[in-house]
């Protein structure tokens, strides 16, 4: 980003002011790209206003009514519980194990590279296996399934890979040279960790919990293996979609569309603030 | 990594070592309790033996002997390497040029186009596969734009539950993952070396295909292979889009234990799987360090 952000000399965009028909072509192609990708999402908006029985065209009517339906349903109701809750734990949970691994990552020691393979293990596990492993490791164990046991182990493992992904970097570039000048002001260390060390990487902290919350509420193949009866909203959801196609289905979407984007959203102001201050 | 230039003595190494794992322990602990072991518990089980009774524990070959004895697994599983094949040409297909265009932008532009192609990817593939059906649906955009344009008089069954509906739905909820790392490669490249290209009298075709592509090729490598290993595990996207003919490994895996309750033979499919997926990340990693395809492209 900072080398195409320098200022003068001014770069002649690729590939040269001869051929602007490449940057034009290039230009149209990203328009497309993006009616495509958010295309399908804006219908569901659509939809989810559609005074229709069927889950589709033609549109009849404006209505409220499915948003209504959805949230006067107990089961949803009760599931967005579930998904909020176990959400924040699993995100809590993750956030405190990567920011520990991160601060151990900060320094070269052997058997990094094991660690980080092992970390990296629920990123390369296809999703279908991290959930059919922990069904029949719990099953054999003799562990019923249930929100805060099976259903909160499949988040973090799945949520902390990422976590720490999100939160290395941060750590990474963070300058040793203050923690050192603390340290020969007489500091002890829990004072630069308190002080010092925790401040400034708060708001990646923050970011690493809601883009893991986000990632939590959205989990689906890991939990519908060990979910119990405190199922969660892309459960319910899925149940929905499996069953028939509801009528109320595009207002749930928009509903979790909503949820996870405010959630992400927030991350990626906060983390971009981070990183504006550490510059 | 110590800035001091006095030699650190080996005891101080140790405690350095000492106090890293310690941070590191309880993210340890953690994945060896919850990844590792069930991971281990599963390849033991797919010796075991299921019966109508329930699985019982045996050192029996029988599951794996399974697989080879019908070739409907093996076709299954080379099926659906070919879905997640294909699936990862079309992502880089779709993506180099996405990649490319923005790593041309400049200032706010060009954040607000990478927030939102952030965006979507934090929404939940469940609902990102569902939005096709009411699009590719009987009832859908298409087939209800087609009728009231008279172009047809039936609902188009093409549009859905086969295997490009399958590929549509894998590119579309995957493809950030080949964007991406294309991105951030591009966003490394020296402006200079263009210039350079272009006063030495390439072409702008020449220029992409011996500078801009080469040096985008880590980028291109890392997409690959998080695109391919999302696809070969896919279960959501073939069972709400997939028809008999889009059906993938994932779906068969599931069956066992949802519907046919054979852990043991399931147990001995999902390590095939594992084996696939391994496989390929051994043959990636000589090709790319494995730690920059994760770690490299987020800093």
């Amino acid at each position: 980003m900072t080398v195409l952000a320098a200022p003068a000399p001014r770069v002649r965009t690729w590939p040269g002011s001869r051929v602007n028909g490449w940057t034009l072509a290039l230009g149209i192609y990203l328009i497309v790209f993006y009616a495509v990708l958010y295309g399908p999402l804006l219908m569901v908006v659509l939809l989810s206003f559609n005074d229709s029985e069927v889950t589709g065209f033609p549109l009849i009517g404006f209505t409220t009514k499915w948003y209504a339906l959805v949230l006067s349903r107990p089961d949803l109701l009760a599931a967005l519980g579930n998904s909020f809750a176990v959400g924040i734990v699993a995100a809590s949970v993750a956030t405190m194990l990567a920011l520990l691994l991160s601060m151990a990552f900060r320094r070269v020691f052997s058997g990094q590279q094991i660690i980080l393979g092992l970390v990296l293990l629920p990123i390369v596990l296809p999703g279908i296996l991290g959930g059919i492993v922990l069904l029949i490791f719990f099953g054999y164990l003799g562990i019923r399934p249930g929100l805060y046991s099976t259903v909160l182990v499949a988040h973090v493992n799945w949520v902390l890979p990422f976590a720490f992904l999100t939160l290395y970097p941060r750590l990474r570039g963070f300058d040793k040279a203050l923690e050192e000048a603390a340290m020969d002001l007489g500091a002890r260390r829990h004072q630069v960790l308190r002080l010092v060390v925790l401040p400034i990487i708060r708001p990646a902290v923050i970011a690493t919990f809601l883009f893991s919350f986000s990632l939590s509420f959205d989990e689906f193949i890991r939990t519908v293996f060990v979910t119990g009866f405190d199922r969660t909203v892309p459960v319910v959801f899925w149940g929905a979609i499996v069953d028939r196609l509801a009528p109320e289905l595009p207002a749930m979407a928009v509903i979790i569309i909503a949820v996870s984007t405010v959630g992400s959203l927030c991350g990626f102001a906060i983390s971009a603030r981070a990183r504006n201050r550490s510059h | 990594m110590n800035s001091r230039a006095a030699p650190t003595p080996v005891s101080r190494r140790w405690a350095a070592t000492g106090a890293a794992w310690g941070l590191a322990l309880p993210a340890v602990v953690w994945l060896l309790a919850f990844a590792v072991a069930p991971i281990g518990f599963m390849v033991a089980m797919s010796f075991w033996k299921s019966t109508i009774f329930g699985t019982r524990p045996g050192f029996i070959f029988d599951n794996y002997g399974r697989i080879f004895a019908n070739p409907l697994y093996l076709q299954q599983l080379l099926n659906t390497l070919r879905i997640a094949v294909l699936t990862t040409i079309i992502s880089l297909i779709v993506s180099y040029p996405v990649a490319l265009a923005l790593s041309q932008l400049k200032g706010r532009k060009k954040a607000v186009l990478v927030l939102l192609l952030f965006l979507p990817f934090w929404t939940s593939y469940v609902v990102r596969t569902f939005v096709w059906l009411p699009i590719l649906g009987r009832n859908g955009a298409i087939n209800q734009a087609l009728l009231a344009a008279g172009l047809i008089d039936q609902p188009l069954d093409i549009l859905l539950y086969n295997e490009g509906s399958v590929l549509l739905g894998l590119v579309y909820v995957y493809t950030l993952f080949m964007t991406l790392p294309i991105y951030v490669a591009l966003e490394k490249l020296d402006p200079a070396l263009l210039e350079a290209a272009r006063d030495l009298g390439a072409r702008p075709l020449q220029i992409f295909a011996r500078v801009i592509l080469p040096l985008s090729l880590p980028g291109v490598i890392s997409g690959s292979l998080m695109v391919f290993l999302l696809a070969v595990g896919a279960y959501v996207t073939p069972q709400l889009l997939g028809g008999p003919s889009g059906v993938m490994f994932g779906n068969i895996i599931a069956g066992q234990f949802l519907s046919n309750n054979n852990w043991a033979f399931g147990s001995a499919l999902a390590v095939a799987l594992i084996v696939v997926v391994f496989a390929v990340l051994a043959v990636s990693s000589r090709f790319v360090r494995l730690q920059q395809v994760f770690v490299g492209g987020r800093s």
